[in-house]
């Protein structure tokens, strides 16, 4: 019997409910910043058979990885080999099909009756998991196993019992130990709440009604995915650009896409994209599933509900070994730089197909900025943020300023926390003027922040990307300017860094000046209006040069004002 | 005699109780957007007039109102000028750098209420230790005083960081603005409107009072002007966003407060009935057209938090916990793209209004459902002033239900079922999910829909009890005036839970009991009336979200420490499911609510008359195949200590009442309805 439509969306909704309340819960209790502040976590809901039902509100790189978790599980134990009381616990890219090593995800089976009914399942981005770098983030590192400890899927609750040698060898591979307890104990937790949530649900339900009710939810997303994709024009679409470097040997990496719509269906082929690289911005199947997929829903149907059902139309090909599907060993803790460019290629390649909702190129980063230092009351600290910039301009209106973009929506740390909680001030975070491309709508504006240590020096490590490579603009709009890490002296010398710098001390006399990309302009600036060029520089967010340079108009408004006629 | 007035966007709803115990009078008419006294004059009038009474008697006359809510969502706000430190003019508009939701390219935050050029950047800088990195440069601030005059700005706004610790330096540039500016220009701090930490929020709470200073301050001078006019020597109270009142003088200085007032004095509205039948937890559900909001209220005390959003931007005052769904009466049910049936957020509004009305709406909404159902009048709603067509419910209806394959019953059942689904997920959110079981509570049901869909969301949640009270659609009025005055004070203490760093807490304790003194004496209120309640917000080391625990402040050292202690670590482990008992404990701030008690009516008591006789049956369902001829009584007709055996309907002018079939209902001395929820959950 199949449930109807009415019944269906009863049961989503409780299951969504019961996601919600863990990824709040989790994101509450937590400890890392990255996800209590940046919430960098995810929750799901799984069927029997290991898919995707419902997904929380969630970080779009975690869209995959979610996917993989469970499957993974299974194939390693098999339904018959899980138990109640179990949790299994995994982070590697590689055989546990992760998107890097920081993201650590949790998954609990849940029983009926002795059968297997379900799964509930999180992931949270610890900020630190080992390895040569604090924060397991840094830039460098030319293979996975300096990037941290890698977990395969394991038991980390065995029918019950906790695996307490499991949680203390990886503690003891981890910095700050006493509070990354805290985030596992977290994320155990969002889980057992799942589990008792879910547990009353099938007791209402009953286990076969919940598992018809899983397949006509994950049935209707493929149902919803399809007609979407069914809406756009059959064709062949084609866009490449680069990731600027890989911070170690080599630079303008290409990525290349090739996409085919055909009814109701759509294949993405990465043929021609570069090999995968020294550096640690490699992606592996998982992030690249997650941008494809993320770029779908951003531009088809941004209230659709995730789960498994997305994928069912979509065919993602890439050449394995490439910066888009890395092979092992490859590194790849800074994956969401390369996913960022491919979610640029994949909105690039539909533009023409889609005018109306695409955007121009944002900042195109993950812009991070770590720190790790000891403070002069001897206390060791790690902090790592991202910095967002500008968005690229839509068809009908400017690019939002100062904003995350795409595969990142992670929000700042209040300076009063940041202040409170770490040796460092912040002696400017302000929006760069001209950054923007030019255009009938002009993108947004990057960020510019200055960190300064206090009472002793801090080592840097930091990861830029549109740094060399501008944010392009769409249908005749202007390239947005790149960004840039420089140390400035306070005797006034500014040296610029690499774009993927590595353990730099800055000492208490100078500041490190983060710059972010702006986002690129859309249609000619020839035709954007007098108002806006006026509120462009009333608000100082344009220069009299910069709109001069870009705009005739401009030119024979300020020069009749001048002359006062 | 007591008057509480409630001005909504389509309504003004006035409340009066004559203090000797006589049904109250109530009187509805439409609202005056543009100038939101006039209706309120007119009703008072209407009032007077036809009961003869004296505007010399008004006790007190309490007031919510939407000014300034409406002033920030039409941005027909006062024009602002910010002062901040060098290299932070762009805080207010970078905000957290979030999109406002991940998957949608297109929505945006909207743009600051402070123009970018009217935020300007003086040397200064302090630490979090109150180090001064960068003196305050006077001259530059000076500077913009003169660029404000010439600019003609309503209200300057001075920001610093760490000034919810340090506010010398923002005090210090508001008196230089205040010398320099004219009388006319409102200077104010960010620490004076609330002093806690996280400078983002903190600064547009701050902006957004800044905002609202002349408009909210105009209105309350032609309001207090006109019902002077009338005879009124009584001070009018506000209504704000905690639920207490406010005297106009605190309400000029802090319109803020005010802006989230009308959920709250309709969860005080429902506190008061409550506790008068004696019934002290209570969840509020109250749906309207649009949507359904809820409270929790536990031992007669309503959850409070500070985080709250107007119009898109942050804004931290103490405010009722009342979460709002998209689900009420005028819910457009349709087909999403994956063939699921969908319901709300869309409302089909009052104009078309669900297809019944046969003003020209042709999608189905849950009265259209109710209406088929036979749980609603089929013939006229409002007391016979707005007639209904069903048969054009049941047309649409039907047709939905061939697009969904299943049968119309099922199908306007279905709608009732997800309708319900939205509200049961905004109570598990503020109930279960902090650990708060449902069946301890009783539901408190009001708007225009509440009652029809109480027993659904009731029996779903495990909720035994639903009481309805006489007028559910006048409570917010009623709310007013029956509040008390209230006030909050807050405190960013961040220290260690340890005897070491008590000191830090006497400190803060000290300061917030001076403030709490002297706001009871320019409130005067009276010793007898004075009642204050402490707590603290705390949370683990290393954690970013602080739990708020009640507190005993005139414990000793020594119980106040372990108290705290005990009460955090359960609370911890009720909301999050665990807790770390060797982790040392922060305290991150310190507050205190003050209230003020008032003078309060007692709430009239139902007449003596005779038991009523139904006055039709309706052939009703109660599931898609239950099916009853169920007596519809009128409600004005119903008289305290009758018993209601389910099936049965009540009608009156603002609601429907449903008790479904083995439910029981009771009418108290008061004229509640209260019905037991028998029937366990299918």
């Amino acid at each position: 019997m199949t449930m109807s439509p009415i019944e269906a969306e009863l049961l989503r909704n409780s299951l969504a409910s019961i996601c919600d309340e863990m990824y709040i819960a989790l994101m509450k209790s937590s400890y890392s910043t990255n996800i209590k502040e940046r919430k960098d976590h995810s929750t799901a809901l799984f069927d029997a058979d290991g898919r995707v039902v419902v997904q929380g509100e969630s970080m779009p790189l975690h869209l995959a990885s979610m996917l993989g978790l469970v499957e993974v599980v299974l194939e390693k134990y098999g339904k018959e080999g899980l138990k109640e009381g179990d949790m299994f616990l995994s982070n590697d890219p590689y055989v546990g099909r992760g998107s890097h090593l920081p993201d650590v995800a949790i998954a609990a089976p849940i029983f009926k009756d002795g059968e297997l009914v379900m799964f509930a399942c999180n992931i949270a981005h610890h900020a630190d998991i080992g390895g040569m770098s604090p924060g397991s983030m840094a830039g460098g590192m030319t293979e996975i196993f300096q990037e941290g400890l890698r977990i395969p899927p394991i038991r980390l609750f065995d029918a019950g019992e906790f695996k307490r040698d499991v949680m203390d060898l990886i503690l003891l591979n981890v910095r700050v130990p006493e509070e990354r307890i805290g985030d596992y104990n977290a994320q155990i937790a969002s889980n057992k709440l799942g589990l008792r949530r879910c547990d009353a649900l099938i007791e209402r339900w009953g286990k076969d009604r919940i598992a018809e009710g899983c397949d006509a939810i994950i049935g209707a997303v493929a149902k919803r995915t399809r007609a979407a994709i069914s809406d756009l024009e059959d064709g062949v679409y084609t866009f490449e650009d680069v990731v600027d470097d890989d911070g170690l040997s080599r630079k303008n990496i290409k990525i290349c896409v090739k996409i085919t719509v055909a009814g109701d269906k759509i294949e993405f082929n990465f043929d021609g994209t570069e090999p995968q690289v020294e550096g640690n911005n490699n992606v592996t199947m998982a992030g690249l599933q997650a941008s494809c997929l993320y770029c779908l829903k951003v531009l088809l149907d941004p209230d659709c509900p995730q789960n498994h059902g997305m994928l069912d139309p979509v065919t993602i090909n890439a050449p394995l070994g490439s910066i888009v599907n890395a092979a092992f060993p490859a590194a790849s803790a800074a994956r969401a730089q390369t996913g960022q460019r491919i979610v640029d290629v994949v909105l690039g390649a539909l533009a023409p197909a889609y005018p109306d909702k695409v955007v121009a190129a944002g900042n195109g980063a993950n812009t991070s900025a770590a720190f790790f230092g000891q403070g002069a009351n001897g206390k060791f600290y790690v902090y790592l943020e991202t910095l967002g910039g500008g968005a690229g301009a839509r068809s009908y209106k400017d690019g939002s300023d100062g904003v995350q973009v795409h595969m990142t929506n992670t929000s700042n740390l209040p300076i009063e926390a940041l202040e409170t909680e770490y040796p460092l001030i912040i002696e400017r975070y302000e929006l760069v003027e001209d950054s923007g491309g030019a255009g009938k709508h002009r993108g947004g504006l990057g960020i510019r922040r200055d960190y300064r240590p206090i009472g002793h020096s801090t080592t840097f490590s930091g990861q830029g990307e549109r740094f060399v490579n501008q944010p392009w603009g769409l249908f005749g709009g202007g390239p947005a300017s790149t960004g840039r890490f420089a140390i400035i002296d306070d005797n006034g010398t500014t040296t610029r860094l690499a774009n993927k710098p590595s353990t730099h001390k800055i000492s208490p006399e100078a500041v490190i000046s983060v710059i972010t990309a702006g986002g690129g302009g859309f249609g000619v600036p020839g035709e954007r209006s007098i108002s806006d060029l006026e509120r462009d520089h009333e608000s100082g967010k344009f220069s009299d040069e910069f709109l001069t340079e870009h705009y005739k108009q401009w030119r024979n408004y300020s020069a009749h004002a001048k002359t006062g006629t | 005699m007591y008057i509480g007035v409630d001005v909504g966007g389509t309504f003004t709803d006035i409340a009066v109780n004559l203090g000797d115990g006589s049904n109250l009078i109530l009187h509805k008419l439409p609202s005056t957007p543009d100038a939101p006294e006039l209706a309120i004059i007119e009703g008072l009038e209407n009032i007077l007039k036809a009961h003869s009474l004296n505007a010399a008697e008004i006790v007190r006359l309490a007031h919510g109102t939407t000014v300034g809510t409406n002033a920030i969502i039409q941005r027909k706000c006062g024009k602002v000028a910010l002062v901040t430190s060098v290299g932070f003019r762009d805080l207010l508009e970078l905000a957290r750098q979030t999109r406002p939701t991940v998957y949608d390219m297109h929505s945006d935050h909207p743009e600051p209420l402070v123009s970018r050029d009217l935020r300007v950047e003086v040397p200064q800088r302090r630490l979090a230790d109150g180090t001064e990195h960068v003196p305050l440069d006077e001259s530059a601030v000076a500077r913009a005083a003169k660029r404000f005059a010439n600019e003609k700005v309503d209200c300057v706004v001075v920001c610093f960081l760490h000034s919810y610790a340090f506010p010398d330096d923002e005090n210090r540039a508001a008196e230089i603005l205040r010398k320099l500016l004219p009388d006319a220009t409102t200077v104010l701090t960010s620490s004076s409107v609330y002093p806690e930490f996280r400078e983002y929020e903190r600064f547009s709470t701050a902006v957004l009072n800044a905002a609202l200073i002349t408009v909210v301050g105009s209105y309350l001078d032609r309001l207090s002007h006109s019902t002077a006019d009338l005879g009124i020597s009584s001070e009018i109270k506000i209504s704000q966003s905690s639920g207490g009142l406010m005297s106009v003088r605190m309400a000029k200085e802090f319109p803020v407060r005010a802006s989230l007032s009308g959920p709250a004095a309709g969860v005080q509205g429902a506190l008061h009935r409550a506790l008068t039948a004696g019934v002290e937890n209570i969840i509020t559900l109250d749906v309207g057209g649009t949507s359904a909001d809820v409270a929790l209220l536990e031992h007669g005390m309503p959850k409070e938090v500070s985080a709250r959003d107007l119009a898109g931007y942050p804004v931290r005052i103490p405010s009722l916990d009342v979460n709002a769904v998209g689900a009420g009466g005028g819910s457009i049910a349709w087909i999403d793209r994956d063939g699921l049936l969908k319901v709300g957020p869309h409302s089909a509004g009052a104009v078309p209004g669900p297809v019944c009305y046969n003003l020209g709406g042709t999608e189905a909404t849950v009265t259209d459902a109710n209406v088929m159902l036979g749980r609603l009048n089929g013939k006229a709603l409002l007391s016979g002033r707005m007639p209904i067509n069903r048969d054009l419910s049941v047309e649409a209806i039907t047709e939905l239900a061939r697009n969904l394959g299943v049968t119309p019953e099922e199908a306007a059942f279905g709608i009732i079922q997800i309708a319900c689904a939205t509200m049961v997920k905004a109570i598990r959110s503020i109930s279960v999910e902090r650990g708060y079981a449902p069946s301890d509570f009783s539901l408190f049901v009001y708007g225009g829909a509440g009652a029809l869909h109480a027993v659904d969301v009731a029996r779903e949640l495990g909720i035994p009890r639903i009481i309805v009270p006489p007028s559910p659609g006048i409570l917010c009025a009623e709310g007013a005036m029956n509040a008390p005055l209230s006030i909050e004070f807050v405190s960013t203490i961040l220290c260690a839970l340890s005897a070491d760093e008590i000191a830090t807490f006497h400190k803060a304790r000290t300061e917030l009991e001076t403030r709490v003194q002297n706001w009871f004496s320019s409130e005067q209120v009276p010793q007898s009336q004075q009642r204050t309640v402490w707590s603290v917000g705390a949370r683990y080391f290393g954690q970013n979200y602080e739990l708020t625990l009640p507190i005993d402040a005139s414990a000793s050292d020594r119980h106040l420490l372990s108290d705290i202690e005990v009460a955090f670590h359960r609370a911890h482990e009720k909301n999050y499911g665990f807790s770390a008992e060797s982790e040392p404990i922060q305290l991150v701030n310190l507050s205190v609510k003050a209230l003020g008690e008032l003078e309060r009516p007692d709430l009239p008591l139902l007449p003596k008359t005779p038991v009523p006789e139904p006055i039709e049956l309706r052939d009703t369902l109660f599931s898609s195949i239950e099916r009853h001829s169920t007596p519809v009584y009128l409600r004005e007709t119903l008289v305290a200590g009758q018993e209601l055996v389910g099936p049965a309907i009540v009608e009156q002018l603002d609601t429907t009442v449903i008790i479904f079939p083995g439910d029981k209902g009771a009418i108290d001395d008061w004229g509640n309805i209260t019905i037991n929820v028998e029937r366990s959950i299918q």
